[in-house]
């Protein structure tokens, strides 16, 4: 085993680790896994800097960006952010030298690798508590790592994961996907199963690194959930925290194929190592919550919702042979009869679409094609269900839309048994 | 005179402050005298110092430990004679010890007799020679310094029917320096004293010597006439003499106290302590740096004060707030230590008695640029005791042996003039100089060995200074140098082992030499040159090209 | 003369008989050494097929899809197919071996000729049933892509696809068994190009704007113009 490890190359090269022993312990660590984000990250490193100066003077902290190969200076900007006797800034008085060091990692705009390194550089600091921010965050402030820190730093808990105010239609997948079956299958009600701002403790972070929790190639990217995945398995203390309005993606994000390539393959990987658990597990529980849970805004917005429904229905109609392998014949048969409904009638229920998901989550288990296949052969459905959301939701306000997410959550619980029936026998 | 002649002999000085009461007594009537420090002096020069410090012994009610003076031509009746003192200059010079004397010139005690005169009348020839109002509220732009215990800078005096000014105890009211006649009885007083043979003066609280309303009352320029005046009149009749300032104040003000080489000698660097020990806890060179690039430049022929605890409590003045919280949380968090923004603790305690955290400060405060000033007592690591009064607590009787007073008098343990240290840690039984003297790896044995090293060379008195920058922050480098004669200095203000990289490329080629064992160290190459350095620990390295 | 030719007879028979006799060692060892390889070649396919299903080959060969064209094809599973293999392969070159030892000149050399043809035709059937493997999975990630970037008749793309590998696949078989080569070889480039050629002037002509939309799309990305709000799925 030891062998083994030894032989593996490191994910932290001379330079890098060079630099961490000049850093030396720490008490807090704030991660930055960055790809070409020079637009966005001034804003991001300076609001770091600033809350860490407010909230926490007096501790040992450092800035740890790893880059994933940016070529428009991103790693420039964070060390620009570093405090020590260099400098002769007469504006700014700190008690202690603040590092805010970088490396290069070359994996590009996946995180996994750059969480991978944060972590190991955590634990070599031995870090209490560690802070990773998403470098898209622009509409972050100061108070934000207090928020996510003192909860590790001070109240003893592992993981935080955050909350935020967004609109109502932002991050639909997570609201009709992720976070039901979270609750329903790992019985906790985490709002933000994908989280890209978050924090968790020195404890997890060895525990992480212990169980080789990146050693996998779907590790690539969608390390965030499996992260959060892992800390609920391992009875961590978990909790979340409310934060502040959530920037909104810029382009490239917004495309649905990888962000479930990203999010949905973790989840379904992860029920076939957690079979005990999951398969075990009662009702919903609430985790500690620091702040309001959800704040939805419902400011009018323009989407087209047309395109949607066009997509569902000739991607049932094309992809006919491959569903075939993936739905049971029941499940296939409803789908194919809610196509021919006229758009304005057209519904998907909340009940197909659970039946539909935790399908798709047996199949992926049983590997019955290639387990990728199976994930895009979900998007169009999934564009089916978007669509009713849309519509349902169109005039609605926060609150009715979080009645319609809690109604969402009650089906996924009440159908688990299906799943289970699936798991082994069944197609 | 086996006294060196060398005008710039401050700059290599190694001082050691010491206030005769509590060094030696020779009679046996519980305090300490010019006798006793005399037959003391043979351990002085032992240990290496070369200047000596002495707290005020003018005679004094003692209601402010001596800087309440009541007579400024005599010698307090308990230390001795004034023929006592001159023997003693004497004994000090012949054993190449020069002597500093304290002269305090912003106030008098009121018991003196200028004082007394002062308020018995308006019309009094005196009356001027003090700061008298009518009112208390002149001068509102001045702080109040020991906040402790004083309400205001004004007194109400009965006699007089008046208000006095005081910038320090309500006992002590502040000369007038606007008034002539007082300028020139303080030059005939200092005059005195030169012709005896004192060697310099430490001139107490001169930034407070004038006031001006609408302004703080501090640094004022008319101050600073004075001062040049005096200077002036010093290098004129008595060349080689010192003018050491006492003034607490940020560095760009203590600037002005150098003037162009025309005012003091010497000054104290007071912020510079307290980010010392700060530095120390937080393991981070950072707020030392920070201090010492914002000091000014002086005149080539002035010098710095560096110490590390002295008679008065650790100030925390020169600090932000947030700074001094920090610095309260950590070596003062019970509130006893505490008085007038400052800690009151002597230098051992305050480090937990950790030997390599005493020997790496003063290792600090012999390598720093600056004239080191040795607090008495501290080379043996003495306790304090924080339940005196006021001060008190690091101003005990010094720890001779084991025994009888700790060697210190032969009077009745109740009749010394403050208690002795007692406690198992730090009492004279477990801390004396006896003790120490039989053992080589004392901290006293230590002390001789460190102090000769410093003065094997000029550099550190008189070199230039120049700080690297390594990555690791805990660990603080410098390069001391003289013509051409390089040292450095590598200081780990950390509890834990680390490895340092210095970027020494300019010097590549020479080797280095550790200065205390004076071993071989790997010569420079052209890659950062790695050191490790355990807890504490620190190295000075001569460099050598051959 | 009878006697002579009864004495001829006699001394032939004789012959026969002894060349038959110096013969049937030989034969004997041959049969020797087919019954142990049969035995060993046996013995090899019992673990094989243990080992294969130790490492629960079945499993592997399903998600790539193997299982459904075995299935198609009527053979049995991959594990039983690798473990007779197996089993062929050892006994026939045991086989071999035992005509070796026999000594049968004519025979030697057309045993050889078909053992050597044998490593060829192997390699064709892997590759037919390799690109089978390869244009099934193509076909699929094809469609789903299609799919998912709502392209037009996304399922005629596919089958395209699919239909193209099987060619290159068949093809290359038929190259490598060396029947018909130069016909075959003729046949596909002709095929190939003129599918190729075809689908240059479809798309060049007919599916100027289609083209022209895609292009922008990829390359252009910034001067388009938002026709709605962008919202993150996460």
């Amino acid at each position: 085993m030891l062998e083994a490890r030894l032989a593996e190359r490191s994910v932290l090269n001379d330079d890098f680790l060079r630099q961490l022993i000049s850093v030396g312990e720490v008490d807090l660590l704030v991660g930055l896994p960055t790809f070409n984000n020079a637009k966005t990250l001034g804003t991001v490193v300076q609001a770091i800097r600033a809350g860490l100066l407010k909230h926490f003077p007096r501790e040992r902290v450092v800035i740890i960006n790893v880059d994933g190969g940016s070529r428009d200076g991103t790693p420039e900007l964070v060390k620009a952010a570093s405090i020590n006797d260099l400098q002769r800034s007469t504006e700014l008085y700190t008690l202690r030298t603040l590092h805010s060091i970088s490396t290069v990692s070359g994996h590009g705009a996946a995180t996994g690798p750059a969480l991978h390194t944060i972590m190991a550089a955590s634990e070599l600091l031995r870090a209490q508590a560690c802070a990773v921010i998403s470098p898209e965050s622009i509409n972050i402030e100061p108070e934000w790592l207090d928020k996510l820190i003192r909860p590790i730093y001070r109240d003893r808990f592992d993981f935080v994961t955050p909350t935020y105010r967004r609109h109502k239609f932002d991050g639909l997948l997570l609201r009709n996907l992720l976070y039901p079956n979270v609750r329903a299958l790992y019985a906790k009600r985490i709002r933000e199963p994908y989280p890209s701002d978050f924090a968790f403790s020195g404890r997890f972070c060895n525990h992480s690194l212990e169980q080789n929790a990146f050693d996998h190639d779907e590790s690539r990217s969608g390390t965030e959930i499996s992260l959060v995945i892992l800390a609920i398995v391992a009875r961590f203390q978990v909790c979340q925290a409310f934060l502040g309005t959530k920037a909104r993606a810029h382009r490239d994000s917004a495309e649905l194929v990888p962000a479930m390539r990203q999010s949905v393959g973790p989840l379904f990987s992860s029920l076939d190592t957690n079979f005990q658990i999951w398969s075990a597990n009662g009702g919903a529980e609430a985790i500690p919550t620091f702040g309001p849970e959800s704040e939805l805004t419902s400011e009018p917005v323009r989407v087209n919702r047309k395109q949607l429904h066009q997509m569902f229905t000739s991607g049932v109609a094309e992809l006919e042979p491959v569903l075939k392998s993936i739905l049971s014949p029941q499940t296939l048969i409803e789908i194919q009869n809610i196509t021919k409904i006229a758009e304005d009638d057209f519904r998907y229920s909340h009940e197909l679409w659970a039946k539909t998901v935790y399908e798709f989550a047996a199949s992926y288990h049983k590997s019955v094609i290639s387990r990728d296949h199976i994930i895009q052969a979900m998007a169009p459905l999934y564009r089916g269900k978007m669509y009713t959301f849309l519509v349902e939701n169109r005039d609605a306000s926060g609150e009715e839309v979080e009645a319609n997410v809690e109604a969402l959550c009650q089906t996924f619980e009440r159908l688990k048994p299906s799943l289970l029936e699936r798991w082994d026998g069944g197609k | 005179m086996a006294l060196p002649q060398d005008t710039l002999w401050y700059k290599n000085a190694i001082i050691y402050q010491v206030h005769v009461r509590t060094f030696f007594d020779s009679n046996g009537d519980g305090i300490g005298d010019f006798r006793g420090l005399t037959q003391k002096l043979d351990y002085l020069q032992e240990l290496g110092i070369t200047a000596l410090w002495l707290m005020p012994f003018f005679p004094s009610p003692l209601r402010d430990d001596g800087y309440d003076i009541a007579d400024y031509r005599s010698v307090h009746p308990s230390y001795g004679t004034v023929e006592d003192f001159k023997k003693f200059l004497t004994s000090a010079h012949e054993r190449g010890i020069r002597v500093i004397i304290e002269m305090v010139l912003n106030h008098t005690s009121d018991q003196h007799a200028w004082f007394q005169e002062s308020r018995s009348s308006k019309d009094n020839p005196r009356r001027d020679w003090y700061v008298w109002s009518e009112t208390d509220t002149r001068y509102r732009g001045a702080r109040i310094i020991f906040l402790d215990t004083e309400m205001s800078n004004w007194a109400w005096d009965t006699i007089s029917k008046s208000y006095y000014w005081h910038r320090f105890f309500s006992h002590q009211p502040d000369l007038n320096y606007d008034n002539p006649a007082v300028r020139e009885e303080m030059w005939d007083i200092m005059k005195s004293w030169l012709e005896m043979g004192v060697d310099g003066f430490r001139l107490d609280a001169v930034p407070y010597l004038v006031e001006r309303e609408g302004t703080s009352c501090e640094n004022l320029p008319e101050t600073h006439l004075i001062i040049k005046e005096l200077r002036r009149k010093l290098d004129e009749q008595f060349p080689g003499r010192l003018l050491l300032a006492e003034a607490n104040q940020w560095p760009a003000d203590l600037r002005q106290y150098f003037g162009e080489g025309d005012e003091f000698h010497m000054a104290f660097h007071f912020p510079i302590m307290p980010r010392m020990f700060m530095g120390l806890k937080l393991e981070d060179r950072k707020p030392i740096i920070d201090i010492l690039q914002q000091t000014p430049e002086i005149p080539e022929v002035c010098q710095w004060c560096l110490f590390l605890r002295n008679h008065d409590e650790l100030t925390l003045e020169m600090v932000t707030d947030v700074e001094r919280d920090y610095m309260y949380d950590v070596y003062a968090l019970d509130k006893t230590m505490r008085l007038n923004m400052g800690i009151r603790r002597r230098l051992a305690p305050l480090l937990e008695n950790d030997r390599r955290r005493i020997e790496l400060m003063n290792g600090m405060l012999l390598s720093l640029p600056g004239t080191p000033i040795i607090y008495y007592g501290d080379e043996i690591g003495m306790g304090d005791n924080v339940f005196l009064g006021d001060r008190n607590g690091v101003r005990t009787p010094m720890q001779w042996d084991g025994g009888w007073n700790a060697g210190f008098s032969t009077a009745d343990p109740e009749s010394l003039y403050s208690p002795l240290i007692l406690n198992p840690l730090y009492g004279y039984p477990a801390v004396n100089v006896q003790s120490q003297r039989r053992s080589e790896h004392s901290i006293l044995a230590w002390m001789k060995r460190i102090i000769g090293v410093r003065k094997s060379t000029q550099v550190f008195g008189r070199g230039s200074i120049e700080f690297l920058h390594p990555a690791n922050h805990r660990v603080l480098a410098y390069m001391r140098q003289l013509k051409s004669e390089t040292v450095l200095v590598v200081n780990n203000l950390s509890s834990s082992a680390q490895a340092v990289e210095l970027d020494l490329k300019r010097y590549e080629g020479n080797i280095l030499i550790e200065m205390f064992g004076k071993n071989i160290f790997p010569r420079v190459g052209k890659l950062p040159y790695l050191l490790t350095l355990g807890p504490y620990q620190f190295f000075w390295f001569r460099l050598r090209k051959i | 003369m009878w006697q002579l030719i009864v004495g001829e007879l006699t001394r032939a028979t004789q012959e026969l008989a002894r060349d038959f006799a110096r013969f049937l060692p030989r034969l004997l060892a041959m049969l020797v050494i087919a019954v142990l390889g049969w035995a060993i070649a046996y013995f090899l396919k019992i673990v094989v097929r243990g080992a294969l299903r130790l490492a629960k080959f079945d499993k592997l060969s399903e998600s790539a899809g193997a299982n459904q064209l075995l299935t198609k094809a009527a053979l049995p599973s991959s594990t039983e197919l690798m473990a007779r293999l197996v089993f062929w392969v050892v006994w026939m070159g045991f086989f071999l071996l035992g005509v070796e030892v026999l000594g049968v000149v004519g025979l030697q050399e057309y045993v050889s000729r078909f053992f050597l043809f044998l490593p060829r035709l192997l390699v064709g059937v892997f590759i037919v049933f390799f690109g089978l493997l390869a244009a099934t999975f193509f076909y699929r990630a094809a469609l789903l892509a299609a799919v998912n970037a709502n392209l037009p008749s996304a399922r005629i793309l596919a089958v395209s696809l699919r239909t193209v590998i099987v060619i290159l696949a068949v093809s290359m078989a038929f190259e490598e068994l060396g029947l018909a080569e130069r016909t075959i070889i003729v046949a596909f480039a002709i095929a190939f190009g003129a599918l190729m050629l075809g689908l240059a002037i479809a798309f060049g002509f007919g599916g100027q704007d289609l083209a022209r939309r895609f292009l922008e799309r990829r390359f252009l990305h910034d001067k388009q113009e938002q026709k709605q709000d962008e919202f993150s799925p996460l």
